[in-house]
Formats: C-alpha cells, sequence, structure tokens
C-alpha cells in the first residue's frame, strides 16, 4: 500500500511533464510508458473507488503532493484522457514520440483492442454535435455545461477534502482562467443548480459505476452546502467582485438566487442599499439620478427593477426587502412625500 | 452517386467539388444536401484510408492524391460529416496516414503540424476558435477534459431543447406560438447526422412526437428517413409510441418497413411459424396496425408484394401471420378507445369479416365445420352476385379469406378427420385456389377436387397402402397443366398421408416422389409448418401424426 501511495503522488509531476517542454526528449518508449503509467492510475481507479477508506488514504496523498490540489482520486479515473490530449496539444513532443501517441490514441481497426478505448471518437462526434445543435439559436448551453463540472468538481472535494480552507484559493485559481463576466455566469449558474436537487449526480466522473454514485448521493445534501459555502465565500469575499457580479447578472435571475441564499440576499441589499444612497433627486428634471457617471452603479431604473424583482421572490425575501426599505426610510426621516428620500420611492414603487 | 465496387479508382474529384460547395453547411440547402450524402461519403471515406493506409509515408500518399489535404481540411470544418456515424474516426484515421514519425523534408513538417492542429480541433481546443480558448483554460483548472465538458455540453443543450419542444405542446391552444416550424424543422435537419449518438435519444423522440398546429408535416423528411433507416437495421432502438408516430406521420417510412420485412421473411429459410411469428412481431408492424390507416396501407403493400410474386406461398405465410399478431394485439387491448373492426376492414361484408377474425380455439372443435360452411356460403353468395363481381372485388375477397388462412387449412383437414358436407368446404378452397372463373376454371377444379376427395376417401380405411393405390390422386398433381389444381390436389394429399392410418406408412416415399417431380417442395414445406403450428397450440391428439409431422419437416427442411 505504501508503495502505491508513493506512486500516486507521482501523477500531478507526470501530468506537468506532459504540459511541458520536457517532453522534447521523449522517445516512443517514454511515451509508452507515460501512457502505461496512466493506464494503471486508471487500474488503481477502479479497484479503490468503492472502498472509502483507501479511496481517501489515496485522495489525501494525492493532493498533498501538488501546491493547487487541482487533482482528487477521481482524476485517477480519468488519466488516460488527462494524459492523452495534454500530448496531443503539446506541440514540443517530437514526432516519432506523436506518432506512437497517435496509434495509441486512435488505433486503426485491427489493431488494439475495442473500436474507440479513449472514446475520442466519442468526443469528437459530441463536440459535432454540440455545434450543430448550436446552430438553434437557444439558452447559453456552455454556461450550464461549465457550471455542472464546477459543481461535480467541488462535490468531489468535499468527499474527499475535509479541510475547506484549501479549496478556496484553488477555486479561485480556476475561475481566474475566465474573464469576470463569464465567470460570474458560471457561478451563478452553479448556485442557481444546486438548490435544484442535482446531487445525485456526479458530474465528470467518467465510470458511474453503482459504488461511487451510491457512495456519493449520501454525501451529495452534505457536499451541496459545502460547494454553496465556497462560492458564496469566493463570490462575497471580494467586494468588487460582488458588485460587478450583480451588474453584470439580469435582476431576475439575482432575485432567484437571493431567494435562495440568505447571505446573498444580505449582502445584496447591502449593496443596493449604498448604490441607493448615492443617487440624488435633479428637481429640474424631477428624477433621480447618479452624482457621478460612474458606469459600477445603478441608475434609478435599474434599482427601482431589481426591487420590483425582489418583491416578486418568495415571502421570506419579499419580507426582508420590504423591512429593509422601510428602515431606510424611516432612517431618512419617514417621508411619505417624493423626491425627499430615494426609499420612500421605491417603496411607493414596489407598491407598499 | 454510385461507386462502382470492382473499379479502385475513387472520385475524389466529385467529393472535393462536394466539400468545396458546401464550406461549412451554413446554408439550408447545403445542410440538406451534405444529409443526403453522409452515407456515400463514409463509404468514400473508408475506401479512401484503405487505400493510403498501406503506402509508405505522407509524401506518397500526396503524390498519389495531391488534394487530399484539402478535401480532409474542409471536411474537419463540417460539422455534419463528423457528427455522423463513424465518419470522424475513419477522418482520423486517414489524417494519421498523414503524420510522418520522421519529417524528411518541409512538405511532411508542415503536414505533421497541419495535422495536428486539424486533431486538436476536432478533439480539444482549437487554435482557430477564439472561444474556445477561455472554455478550455477553466476545464483543465478544474482536472477535466474536453470529453467531460463536451458530455456535459451535449446533455444539456438535448435537455433544453426536449423541454423548449414540451412546453410548447402544451401551449398548442396559444396563439402565439413560442416555437416556429422553421425551427423545428431546423432542429430535425440538424439531428440527421447524430441519429445514432446515444445522447440525442429523448430528442429524437420528443421530436417525432411533436406535433405543432399545421397540418402540413413540420419535421424535414431526411431526418424521418434517417431514422427510419436507423430503426430498420437496428442501429437505434425507440419506443413503441414513437415508432407508431413516425410511421403514421410519414407514409414513405411505412412502405420501407414493410417492404424490409417481406425481405427479410423471404430471404432467410425459417423452419418453424415460431419464428416467422418472432421476426414479424420485432418489426412492430403488427402492433402499429391497430392504427386502421396503418393496416390499410400495410394491407396495400401485401396485394402489391402478392400480385409481383404471383401469390408466392412465402409471402401469404406473412400475411396469415401477420392477420394472427394483428388479431392478438387488437383483442388483447384494454384501451377504451379500440377501433372497431369496420373501421380495419371497411369494404367487406361485415358478417363475413366477423367470422373470418374468429380464432379457431375460440370455438370448440365440434363446431368448426359448421362455421366453415357458414363462411364458404357467404363467399360463395358474394362471389356468385353478378352485381359484384368486378375483378377488382373478386380479388378483395379472395384476399379477405388468404388472410385468415388458418380457417382453410382447418377447413382441409376437416375434410379427412371429421364427417362434414364436402362440397361447401371443397368450393371454398377451390375459390382460395383459384378464384377466377372466367373459362370456368374454378369450377373445373371443382369437379377435379371433387373426383381426387372421393378416391382418397376410398383408400382412407385401408390398412395397407402403396404408392400404387395413390398413383391416381399423383397422376393428377404431376400431369395436370394448371397449377391451382396441382396445390390444390397436393394440399389434399399431404393431409391424407397425415391423417389417414394407413398413409402414415408411404408418407415420406410419396411425398419425396411428388417433391421429386414437380415444383412444390416449398408448398409442401409451408403446409406442414403450418400445420406443425396448429398441432403446438390446439394439440393433436394423435401422437403418430404428430412424429411423422416432424420427419417430414425434417427431411424436407433439408432439402429446401
Amino acid at each position: 500500500m505504501d508503495a502505491v501511495l508513493r506512486q500516486v503522488e507521482q501523477l500531478p509531476a507526470l501530468l506537468a511533464v506532459s504540459r511541458s517542454a520536457q517532453v522534447r526528449d521523449w522517445d516512443c518508449l517514454t511515451l509508452d510508458r507515460a501512457l502505461e503509467w496512466a493506464r494503471y492510475f486508471q487500474h488503481l481507479h477502479h479497484r479503490f473507488r468503492a472502498r472509502p477508506q483507501l479511496r481517501e488514504a489515496l485522495g489525501r496523498r494525492l493532493r498533498r503532493s501538488q501546491p493547487l490540489p487541482l487533482l482528487g482520486f477521481p482524476a485517477l479515473g480519468r488519466c488516460p484522457q488527462l494524459l492523452g490530449l495534454a500530448l496531443l496539444e503539446n506541440r514540443a513532443l517530437p514526432p516519432a514520440a506523436c506518432r506512437c501517441l497517435l496509434r495509441g490514441l486512435l488505433p486503426p481497426p485491427g489493431e488494439g483492442s475495442g473500436c474507440d478505448p479513449r472514446g475520442l471518437a466519442l468526443l469528437a462526434r459530441r463536440k459535432a454535435a454540440a455545434r450543430l445543435l448550436a446552430l438553434v439559436p437557444g439558452p447559453e448551453g456552455q454556461l450550464q455545461a461549465e457550471a455542472r463540472l464546477l459543481l461535480g468538481r467541488l462535490r468531489e472535494e468535499g468527499q474527499e477534502a475535509a479541510e475547506a480552507a484549501g479549496q478556496l484559493p484553488w477555486l479561485r485559481a480556476a475561475l481566474e482562467q475566465l474573464p469576470q463576466p463569464r465567470a460570474c455566469g458560471v457561478v451563478a449558474a452553479a448556485l442557481a443548480l444546486l438548490p435544484q436537487g442535482c446531487g445525485t449526480e456526479q458530474a465528470g466522473d467518467t465510470d458511474r459505476a453503482a459504488g461511487s454514485s451510491q457512495g456519493g448521493y449520501q454525501a451529495g445534501a452534505a457536499g451541496d452546502g459545502c460547494a454553496a459555502g465556497l462560492l458564496l465565500s469566493w463570490l462575497l469575499g471580494d467586494q468588487e467582485r460582488f458588485s460587478a457580479f450583480c451588474l453584470c447578472l439580469p435582476s431576475s435571475q439575482l432575485a432567484f438566487l437571493a431567494g435562495h441564499y440568505s447571505q446573498l440576499s444580505r449582502s445584496y441589499l447591502d449593496l443596493l442599499t449604498s448604490w441607493g444612497s448615492r443617487l440624488v433627486y435633479d428637481p429640474l428634471q424631477g428624477r433621480w439620478v447618479k452624482s457621478c457617471l460612474d458606469k459600477a452603479e445603478l441608475s434609478w431604473e435599474e434599482l427601482r427593477e431589481r426591487f420590483i424583482c425582489l418583491c416578486q421572490g418568495p415571502a421570506l425575501l419579499r419580507e426582508q426587502t420590504q423591512a429593509a426599505l422601510e428602515l431606510l426610510r424611516t432612517r431618512d426621516g419617514d417621508f411619505k412625500v417624493r423626491g425627499l428620500s430615494v426609499w420612500t420611492d421605491l417603496l411607493m414603487e414596489v407598491g407598499y | 452517386m454510385a461507386q462502382d465496387p470492382t473499379v479502385p479508382k475513387l472520385n475524389f474529384e466529385y467529393w472535393l467539388d462536394k466539400a468545396i460547395e458546401w464550406g461549412q453547411a451554413t446554408t439550408l440547402e447545403s445542410q440538406k444536401d451534405v444529409c443526403l450524402h453522409l452515407s456515400q461519403l463514409q463509404e468514400f471515406l473508408h475506401q479512401l484510408y484503405e487505400a493510403i493506409k498501406h503506402l509508405q509515408g505522407p509524401t506518397v500518399v500526396i503524390q498519389q492524391f495531391p488534394l487530399i489535404g484539402q478535401l480532409l481540411g474542409r471536411l474537419c470544418w463540417n460539422p455534419f460529416v463528423i457528427g455522423y456515424d463513424e465518419s470522424q474516426k475513419t477522418l482520423m484515421w486517414c489524417l494519421c496516414c498523414l503524420y510522418s514519425s520522421e519529417p524528411q523534408n518541409a512538405v511532411e513538417l508542415k503536414a505533421n503540424s497541419w495535422v495536428r492542429s486539424l486533431l486538436c480541433h476536432l478533439l480539444s481546443s482549437s487554435k482557430w476558435e477564439s472561444n474556445e480558448a477561455e472554455t478550455s483554460a477553466f476545464i483543465s483548472a478544474l482536472g477535466y477534459t474536453s470529453a467531460d465538458y463536451y458530455c456535459h455540453l451535449v446533455k444539456n443543450m438535448v435537455v433544453s431543447l426536449v423541454r423548449e419542444l414540451r412546453e410548447n405542446q402544451f401551449n398548442g391552444l396559444n396563439i402565439q406560438e413560442s416555437i416556429s416550424a422553421s425551427r423545428v424543422n431546423a432542429v430535425s435537419i440538424f439531428c440527421v447526422p447524430l441519429i445514432t449518438l446515444p445522447d440525442l435519444a429523448p430528442l429524437l423522440e420528443t421530436l417525432l412526437l411533436y406535433h405543432g398546429g399545421s397540418s402540413k408535416e413540420i419535421l424535414s423528411s431526411e431526418f424521418l428517413e434517417s431514422v427510419n433507416e436507423a430503426f430498420l437495421k437496428k442501429k437505434i432502438s425507440l419506443p413503441e409510441s414513437v415508432v407508431f408516430s413516425l410511421w403514421l406521420r410519414h407514409l414513405p417510412s411505412l412502405e420501407k418497413a414493410t417492404l424490409h420485412l417481406l425481405d427479410q421473411v423471404l430471404s432467410i429459410q425459417l423452419n418453424s411459424l415460431e419464428e416467422v411469428a418472432c421476426v414479424i412481431k420485432d418489426s412492430l408492424l403488427p402492433q402499429a396496425a391497430s392504427h386502421p390507416a396503418i393496416f390499410r396501407i400495410i394491407n396495400e403493400i401485401f396485394k402489391s408484394a402478392l400480385m409481383e410474386t404471383d401469390g408466392t406461398s412465402e409471402v401469404l405465410t406473412v400475411i396469415q401471420v401477420f392477420t394472427q399478431l394483428f388479431l392478438q394485439d387488437h383483442q388483447n387491448e384494454n384501451k377504451q378507445h379500440k377501433f372497431p373492426l369496420k373501421a380495419y376492414f371497411p369494404y367487406h361484408h361485415q358478417p363475413l369479416v366477423r367470422r373470418l377474425v374468429r380464432r379457431p380455439f375460440e370455438l370448440p372443435t365440434t363446431y368448426w365445420s359448421e362455421h366453415v360452411k357458414h363462411i364458404s356460403d357467404m363467399v360463395k353468395a358474394l362471389v356468385e352476385d353478378t352485381n359484384a363481381s368486378s375483378l377488382t372485388d373478386l380479388f378483395e375477397i379472395w384476399f379477405l379469406v388468404a388472410c385468415f388462412g388458418e380457417w382453410l387449412d382447418i377447413a382441409a383437414e376437416q375434410l379427412l378427420k371429421a364427417a362434414v358436407e364436402p362440397d361447401p368446404v371443397l368450393w371454398l378452397l377451390a375459390f382460395y385456389y383459384c378464384p377466377k372463373n372466367e373459362n370456368q376454371q374454378r369450377t373445373q377444379t371443382v369437379v377435379e377436387a371433387q373426383a381426387v376427395y372421393s378416391h382418397l376417401m376410398m383408400l382412407f380405411n385401408c390398412a395397407d397402402l402403396s404408392l400404387k393405390d395413390l398413383e391416381a390422386a399423383v397422376h393428377r398433381v404431376m400431369g395436370t397443366e394448371q397449377c391451382c389444381n396441382q396445390q390444390f390436389t397436393t394440399h389434399l394429399l399431404t393431409n391424407f398421408l397425415l391423417f389417414s392410418p394407413g398413409g402414415h406408412k408411404i408418407a415420406q416415399e410419396c411425398i419425396y416422389h411428388i417433391t421429386e417431380i414437380t415444383d412444390t417442395s416449398k408448398e409442401v414445406h409451408n403446409l406442414l409448418i403450418r400445420t406443425a403450428h396448429r398441432f403446438n397450440h390446439s394439440g393433436e391428439e394423435n401422437q403418430r401424426t404428430v412424429k411423422l409431422l416432424n420427419e417430414l419437416l425434417q427431411k424436407l427442411t433439408l432439402k429446401v
């Protein structure tokens, strides 16, 4: 067992090398050895996935051997594809080795076992299918797919690692790969998926054996809470990020999320409050305007729309919003006439 | 575009022109055209791969096919081609043939780089698609591969399309439709290459069950044909309701399915009626026929098949078994909205239909001869009614009777086993074998049959029979010019051999004799199979008969 643990530590290094220029020196033999290792890791995954204690041990050792815990136990199962595709994309791989790689990834008929051992033909087909189905204009399938993978990963983490502390930097690093509006969209989609109870599905686990999915379901509910917690800490941890999030998402989606996550609704209301307080009343135009033309704030119309959406949410959210607005109105002097306090006007707009 | 298989020359230029014409398949015409050519293109790619796989190095390949790079490159950008069946595999193999492990010159170096870029384009992130780079970095950071990503992406897109279609179904009464017919049509075209991709199954089913507001068909015909093809070749499996929906809305598919069934049954040597029934049941046609429209169309196709094959016994057997299975299904249905029989046989004499539809096991065996007599009388009355005896009408009555061949077989059996009035039975069987009577052929047949029957009945109780005793009857079989008489007499003779005590001993010899000399081995085989099937279900008491039957079948099976 000790030997196995030491071997497993090598996985991150193997993947790192396969993406680096070090492959320049690889020949066919080295490549075959690397692919052998990948198959071996996959074999370990199959052997141990139904045995929780050994799973945990392997997962822990794997995590400790990386600066950022990118890979967990399930990554062992995906190893051949991870390695194969990484090598395919690595331009430094010399032609001879690359040819061996191609024969390994796409064995021609007659050679090798089965027609599509690495599932690459299926991958190419699915990629084409995604392009075909995208020809019909429709809702953003991409965001949903990315969100599901994110959730899957978070859940895997939730099962493997007890320490949530180590996860935030990893999450941050991953989300940094996307431009901010997109990252916000993905996180929003992920948060929206969680209450809909997609906890039974383990995203990304390429072999959905009965053992793993059953184990996954138990931890599903707990894992979901954990995942939500992590996403919210990422979101609320940075004020600038949070306000960018609230600016780029549509008000209905924000209201939906606020209805399900109380931390979110509080922070959101606080943010709306700070934006609202910066509006000034222009008596000449007879309406509320921004005090400075800073894009990173809401206009009166947008603010109103946000509050209306919030008041169309579940009862708790509605009450919370109403209470907040009333408190603010009272603080401002409890006026019942327009043009004196933005909160009075808002309360009138939302119908209270 | 027919590819001559004997000539190894590949029609390269044709496909290159096509690939250029299609581009990335962004217009409706190019999309439809690609869909029409998908399977031929796959075949071509396969042949191309076979031609280049043994060549030594990409330089040789390019010498033989200078434009191969252009062709493969363009095809890689056509998602219809990549999404289809196994084309992506063959295409990638061809690309690998252009990759060299030791590039000797600039061309080979360039080819290597180009092959890798194309493979990355197909499998992971493409340097030519700007929006893929961010996603792929994110996915990697999560520790996943493009395989995981595209798996989820396709599933999600399918789910959202299915939801959209289903929601629109229930809003059917809204004036403001949320999906336009052209959108649904477009979706159906984009699905054509993907029909055998398992992820798409929910979308296929939803599309096939989708009914928009208009009476015109909104699904593209390419889609409907391709789904039917895939279903008939057993590349996909669909729930029954979906298959019925497909056949109801697309007549050519139903026709193809029926013809496919006939081909299947006629091409394999089937040794028992149970096997035939199995194949027919698998085709789902008897079940689909619970829709009267489908039932009637299938029957029309059967009628044409009968005409074309001149009433061969195998086609008749298919029709008879099909009808039996249909009736079984129809009678077992508990649906409140079961169609009445009249819906299936609208132009026929309903009392006759009602009689024919009774399964033999529903009546006590003692009642069988009376039942047959009633049938015979009714048919005679209809046929001899001078007001209604055009040739078409005659054919329709004949076809109706032929569908329920079980009663005819029982009738022939009853002649020898029970004390019946022979004339109506003989008339009915004569009508079956010889329906036309312009030159008194049928009347003549009846007379002949009566003679044969009397002769056989005389010999019925003889214990010790020899072939010579039956010579007169056998000669009628062989000597007669009219083939309908031949079949009729063979039927009587075979039954005699099976059911008379003395006939057992000479049965093998006699049948061998007949089938050697005439062309009736298939008919005899068929008759024996049908009889065996009836014995299995109604239980023949005489064990010797059963044994003899099995022996005869075995011998005949080896010969046929």
